[in-house]
């Protein structure tokens, strides 16, 4: 049985790497009693054992025969001790008593604090540490909230619970009620005139859930024996960290394995009046007064939720774009999704940069002065706004933790971290996930992903990787754009435009028919590649609901879906993600896109 | 012992009054505060019990109070002489809005048998943590430093009353 083989030679090299990757190396059952004993004495000797407990990992039996095979001990535990078998419970108390296991120790032999120090309490981090510590390990997490310039702060849970999704979409469904509410009249609700949008309850409402939340972050750590520290962490030694409280209060604190985790914070345009005059997203989300008459300052989805659903509530927005919107997304997608946001009342400069933000009036919001210069002439404009967003990019936190006392290695450019397809940095006791990853992307639900399966692969023997391909995503602007796999750009440029075929069309939701609304606004667009049976390579929904319709198609990805599948998969009628059902017109071909009846 | 009984059950009957009406809380702590000016201006039977009103209201101040930090927490709900309930509240919660003001009329009820310690979880998470707060409002009922009783989410006056009385043993 060839494959067998195959199988138990990969998991002796796998069983190798980690007996020599460990100090002492405990092949265990959970139930165990002789391992528990085991693991006791190391614990006492204040020695940090890594334990693979082989009835609770996939294939432990097999791993159990290879290590048979390797050390003619079947039975559990099976010590090792600086690569040197050991043996078993007696021989490993044995060796204890008569110095063999202190020599195999060797002098140099180093017990930390922590088995695992995970620094940033954000969603890959929080998933990271619990892992581990239902894993059994003895986990630390550092969370710090840096207050912004305007000294906003927040709790535990990193960007999206506090600064990100949560708050951005909960402000979103406020602005869709607002179109709700005006589509209601038509549809015979009668109420009167004046709705009023009060900013104060939104945000007091909005803020409330997120403490909840905070809350519960914190509950989940104590209920998973992971110590947390709200403290600013910094490497001060390739094992030690230095943890500083809100107060200044110094400690420091030890581990054999770290990951970074400590997420991204909003850049700044570093020119006069920004940092002292103008809100981030970081602000705006618990901004106590309404901004007014808004500009937002980028094209990154940021900016266009922040400014889509300022402009829901009714505000006076306007976008000021460098060059082109939502870069690295399908650009027919954005493009769509911006004309839609200027039918909805935003306006946009394009082609121009702001030089110099200057304060008018103090208040609540105040009045600025944005001067802002041509990007491509030397024409200046100015503009009057209560509130400056900016939303230009984020900046990876990973210049003031003293990653070059570790040695972790820092794209100087960016400030991202590189790693390898097992989130290893360049110092092999240290990770990294999350939004501080290069070329990775920055989505809660991937953070999460690869900081559970990589506490998996560090203290439970899987060898399961998190997989960064057809991620599916929602970008919440006013109509909303889901997506996943490729953009028709990338496509074009990994297979070449005449391999691909790409269907679209455009759709016309039954609940804007009777508000008489975005008429030939919503589209769908699969991109196939037609060197492997038309399978879809790039999925694009521009609509109502996208996360919602984008969710299950990521699935039908994951598992290869290919035109003809969608083909023969029966429509929900009358739904907007039926339309991927009866996708006829392709791109290439030029032919008519616009729905007519049922 | 008898005019102190009186004293106690008219007292309650003023807080309850007090609780209902904003208006007349207020002119009742300008009263307090401000005695001679109230002293003349009051109808006859209130210038007659001022005095250990007054008294009564400072002690009320004490026996339910917000809890500064962890010394203070254990100089007065864990050394207490008296039993205490601890009110885990949150200002995002909205049900411990409702439950705090219901919590603080049954204390007071019992006329200085019972104090209360209001703790904010998030100025004070480490207590919270430490007392195995998971959701809010928590109350715990502690006496002489021991955990007598505990309940989790909002309950009616009449149920708080027996919750209350249950731990000073009645």
């Amino acid at each position: 049985m060839p494959p067998v083989e195959n199988d138990n030679a990969q998991i002796k090299a796998r069983l190798q790497e980690f007996i020599d990757s460990n100090l002492v190396v405990i092949f265990s059952k959970s139930y165990c009693p002789y391992c528990k004993k085991v693991k006791e004495l190391f614990k006492e000797l204040n020695v940090a054992c890594e334990a693979m407990e082989l009835d609770l990992i996939e294939n432990g039996s097999s791993y159990q025969d290879v290590l048979m095979e390797m050390t003619g001990q079947k039975t559990v535990p099976n010590v090792f001790v600086n690569k040197t078998h050991v043996g078993g419970c007696d021989k490993t108390i044995q060796a204890h008593k008569d110095g063999y296991l202190q020599q195999l120790l060797g002098a140099e032999s180093t017990a930390y604090d922590y088995d695992l120090i995970v620094i940033g309490g954000g969603s890959g981090g929080l998933a990271c540490s619990k892992e581990a510590a239902a894993l059994g390990k003895k986990v630390m997490v550092l969370d710090y909230v840096v207050p912004t310039p305007l000294g906003t702060s927040w709790g535990l849970g990193g960007t999206c619970v506090n600064v990100g999704c949560i708050p951005k979409k909960l402000m979103h469904q406020t602005a869709m009620l607002h179109t709700a509410l005006e589509d209601a009249r038509k549809f015979g609700w009668e109420f009167s005139e004046a709705v009023n949008h009060n900013w104060e309850t939104m945000k007091s409402a909005v803020n409330n859930y997120i403490g909840s939340l905070n809350w519960g972050y914190r509950v989940a750590l104590r209920d998973k024996n992971v110590t947390y520290m709200n403290s600013y962490a910094e490497f001060v030694e390739p094992h030690k960290i230095k943890a500083t409280t809100k107060r200044g209060k110094e400690m420091f604190h030890t581990a054999a394995k770290f990951v970074l985790a400590t997420g991204e914070r909003p850049r700044y345009l570093g020119i006069p009046g920004d940092k002292e005059y103008c809100i981030t997203s970081d602000d705006l989300f618990y901004l106590s007064y309404c901004p007014g008459k808004t500009l937002v300052i980028g094209a990154s989805y940021v900016a266009l939720e922040c400014g889509g659903f300022l402009a829901g509530l009714g505000l006076d927005v306007t976008i000021m774009v460098r060059s082109i919107l939502l870069r690295g997304f399908d650009q027919d997608m954005a493009n769509r999704a911006g004309d839609h946001m200027e039918t909805y009342g935003i306006k946009f400069i394009r082609k121009f940069v702001p030089i110099k933000i200057e304060q008018l009036e103090a208040g609540t919001p105040g009045r600025l002065k944005v001067t802002a210069k041509s990007t491509e002439t030397d024409e200046i404009i100015e503009g009057e706004y209560n509130t400056v967003l900016i939303a230009v990019g984020r900046d990876a936190c990973t210049g003031n933790i003293g990653l070059d006392k570790a040695g972790v290695f820092v794209n100087p450019k960016n400030g991202k971290i590189p790693v390898n397809d097992e989130e290893q940095t360049n110092i092999p006791h240290i990770y990294a996930i999350g939004d501080i990853l290069e070329g990775k992307w920055e989505l809660t639900p991937v953070a999460i992903q690869a900081g559970r399966l990589l506490a998996r692969r560090l203290f439970a023997g899987s060898s399961e990787k998190c997989d960064y391909v057809n991620v599916p995503t929602t970008v919440f602007t006013p109509l909303e754009y889901g997506s996943c796999g490729l953009s028709e750009e990338k496509a074009i440029e990994l297979y070449g435009e005449e391999n691909l075929e790409i269907f679209h069309s455009l759709f016309w939701p039954l609940e804007y028919t009777i508000p008489n609304r975005d008429n030939n606004r919503c589209y769908a667009k699969i991109i196939c590649n037609k060197l492997d049976n038309e399978r879809v390579i790039g999925f694009h929904y521009l609509g109502p609901n996208a996360g919602e319709v984008t969710q299950g198609f990521g699935v039908a990805m994951k598992c290869g879906a290919t035109k003809q599948q969608l083909d023969s998969t029966i429509g929900i009628h009358p739904t907007c993600a039926e339309i991927f059902t009866t996708m006829e017109v392709t791109k290439r071909s030029g032919g008519d896109i616009k729905q007519t009846g049922c | 012992m008898a005019t102190r009984l009186l004293v106690r059950r008219i007292w309650a009957v003023s807080v309850k009054d007090s609780r209902r009406l904003p208006a007349a809380a207020a002119s009742l702590s300008s009263s307090s505060s401000s005695r001679s000016s109230s002293l003349s201006t009051s109808v006859h039977t209130r210038s007659f019990l001022s005095p250990s009103r007054s008294l009564l209201l400072s002690s009320h101040r004490c026996i339910s109070f917000n809890v500064q930090d962890n010394d203070d927490f254990t100089e007065r709900v864990i050394n207490s002489d008296l039993p205490v309930l601890v009110d885990f509240h949150a200002q995002w919660c909205g049900p411990c809005k409702i439950l705090g003001p219901r919590l603080e009329k049954a204390v007071a009820k019992q006329k200085g048998r019972v104090a209360m310690a209001k703790v904010d979880i998030d100025d004070h998470t480490d207590l919270a943590i430490e007392y195995g707060v998971s959701a809010v409002p928590t109350v715990i009922a502690m006496r002489g430093g021991d955990i007598i009783d505990k309940f989790v989410g909002i309950k009616d006056e009449d149920q708080l009353d027996s919750f209350v009385n249950k731990l000073i043993g009645q």
